[in-house]
């Protein structure tokens, strides 16, 4: 072969190897967007644009029926809200104690240490199902809550509280396991430094090691705050009345009670999505880097 | 709390004293929220609990759910789920990663559309697809009728209904994984391509001798996390088709919830959480050391 000859075919096959490329990826790009495309589009349809007998692909008109109806089927501002307020503290909290965690596996010295840090790890591969009904008894007895005397008993403990939703997760295996890796990657000299210049281990930690947790923290901020906001099964363990409902269980409440009226159910998959999605766009890098770094071996 | 009796002047902590007060509260939150549960899972399943009144029954419950048909059906079930689930997303998920690395235009937005399914809740999901399942009304079957085929019983169907529930699941978990082989793509140094295309190797002998040994940690990673969660399969099934129809989509999760939140049998409920337990840790501990053996 003449390397002309050569770099000509060389030109051909990269082209057809772009065009394979983006048939591939618009193929399965459709596959993924079909459900997300009915969602939307049956939301905006009247009941009769989606009963059997009429049905019409796409909607005629911009219709809010849907979206007015589902509003109206649970009380969502308090879902919302409720959902609001236990993530932002689950968020808060864990991060600060996931870091602290992370930064003393990582850089302090001290006995058992190591082992202390596997028997964490093993959390991660602990079923919520496994563990579930001795959470939700520990729950109902916590003395001198929700009318228990002080032995734990008589009452209904933290179930159906903010506190059955919150405490569980201001710890985490994954987030420990992210920070201990994050500031495995620090220099050293940096702690001996600040050493020599009188710092204890808790100053460098908030002084110097917080401040450069930007993109860790980021990064936790955006896992947990998914991972919290679209969790179902510990609220609907946890919780029993109206009041407590998270996002997710008002969602939930939609499954099976009203299979006819399927434009408010995806209305309310909708709008109970949004939120998410919009801290998914908007944090696009910080799910990357996270994915990057928690894929990471060692 | 054991800190701040340091004998050393002005308050200070030792190094070691500083380590266990700043995991500590980690510690507490874990023991009392998982350890703890661990150990209570274990010694509730050899009692016949029922939220009101317990008394030990020695090794009952195993016996009981080993001769409880659905339990057994749910145990291979979870296991059918794993197989069509686990190898046919790594693959697409592989194919995708590769697609994505390459250097052409719109691949940002291919990324950030792969990924969005896995940011939306299971509810969501399950939510979305049984509408697009449904055998009357649904998105699928209109698709089907409308260039000529018949209607699937997605979900109503006891052959199909794991397979919608499989499929679905991979919808959902495909961008993550893909994300994850991109990380370990990009890891790869060019120059090992740049030699092996001197060496005159053409692209799929590069795919094979370069790309999978060095995706192995990658690939290890997703197939450890993918069979823990694949294990503990709960919200999908419990929303889109509620263990049904026939039982023929029930998991060992599902019926840890159904038997001791639906019928507050949880001495017995206990029992199948400790059998989901424990194959969880005899596969993870069995992909590790296949893992180690490899690595090394």
């Amino acid at each position: 072969m003449s390397t002309k000859k050569n770099s000509m075919g060389m030109k051909a096959k990269k082209t057809l190897n772009n065009l394979l490329t983006y048939l591939i990826l618009i193929l399965l790009a459709i596959v993924i967007l079909v459900p997300i495309f009915f969602v939307i589009v049956t939301s905006f349809k009247t009941d009769a644009e989606i009963s059997f007998q009429n049905f019409q692909w796409m909607p005629h008109s911009l219709n809010l029926d849907a979206f007015k109806n589902a509003w109206d089927m649970v009380n969502w501002p308090r879902a919302f809200a409720n959902s609001l307020l236990i993530t932002v503290i689950v968020v808060a909290g864990s991060l600060f104690f996931n870091s602290l965690a992370g930064y003393a596996f990582a850089r302090l010295e001290f006995k058992g240490k190591e082992v202390l840090f596997i028997i964490l790890l093993m959390g991660m591969m602990v079923p919520a199902q496994s563990i579930i009904i001795p959470q939700f008894i520990i729950m109902r007895s916590v003395p001198l809550a929700g009318g228990n005397n002080i032995f734990g008993a008589g009452g209904t403990g933290l179930l159906d509280s903010y506190a059955s939703l919150i405490l569980p997760f201001l710890s985490g295996p994954m987030g420990i396991f992210l920070c201990r890796q994050f500031y495995s990657t620090f220099p050293k000299s940096l702690d001996e430094a600040a050493k020599i210049d009188g710092c204890g281990s808790f100053k460098i930690y908030y002084s110097i090691y917080i401040p450069m947790s930007t993109t860790i923290l980021a990064t936790l901020t955006i896992l947990k705050t998914v991972a919290t906001w679209n969790d179902f099964f510990y609220p609907l363990i946890m919780t029993t009345s109206e009041a407590m409902k998270t996002v997710q269980l008002g969602l939930q409440t939609f499954k099976g009670s009203t299979t006819t009226h399927y434009n408010w159910l995806m209305a309310a998959t909708l709008f109970t999505s949004l939120p998410i999605v919009v801290v998914y766009l908007c944090a696009q890098k910080y799910f990357v880097a996270g994915i990057a770094t928690s894929g990471m071996k060692n | 709390m054991t800190n701040a009796r340091g004998k050393k002047k002005k308050g200070h902590l030792t190094e070691s004293k500083l380590g266990y007060v700043m995991i500590l509260p980690n510690y507490i939150i874990y023991t009392v929220f998982t350890l703890i549960p661990i150990i209570c899972t274990i010694v509730l399943s050899f009692t016949n609990y029922d939220l009101k009144s317990a008394s030990f029954v020695g090794v009952q419950n195993y016996i009981d759910i080993f001769k409880d048909e659905i339990f057994l059906k749910s145990i291979w079930n979870t296991i059918y789920f794993c197989l069509l689930t686990i190898l046919p997303t790594m693959v697409l998920a592989l194919l995708l990663a590769i697609m994505l690395n390459r250097k052409i235009a719109g691949r940002g937005f291919f990324r950030t559309l792969f990924y969005l399914p896995n940011i939306l809740s299971m509810v969501a999901v399950s939510m979305a697809w049984s509408y697009l399942y449904n055998s009357q009304a649904g998105i699928l079957n209109k698709m089907l009728n409308a260039i000529g085929l018949p209607s699937v019983g997605w979900v109503t169907d006891t052959k199909w209904a794991m397979i919608s529930v499989a499929i679905m699941s991979i919808w959902s978990s495909l961008g993550y994984n893909a994300v994850l082989y991109l990380s370990g793509l990009q890891g790869i140094p060019d120059y090992l391509y740049e030699a092996a295309t001197i060496d005159g190797a053409n692209a799929v002998q590069q795919f094979f001798n370069i790309t999978i040994p060095s995706l192995k940690p990658t690939t290890f990673f997703i197939f450890v996390m993918s069979c823990i969660h694949s294990f503990e399969v709960f919200g999908q099934v419990y929303i889109l088709t509620q263990g049904g129809p026939l039982n023929s989509t029930t998991t060992i999760a599902h019926q840890v919830y159904r038997n001791g939140f639906e019928y507050y049998k949880m001495g017995y409920a206990s029992a199948e959480a400790v059998v989901l337990l424990v194959l969880i840790l005899i596969m993870t501990m069995i992909n590790m050391k296949g893992g180690n053996t490899d690595v090394d």
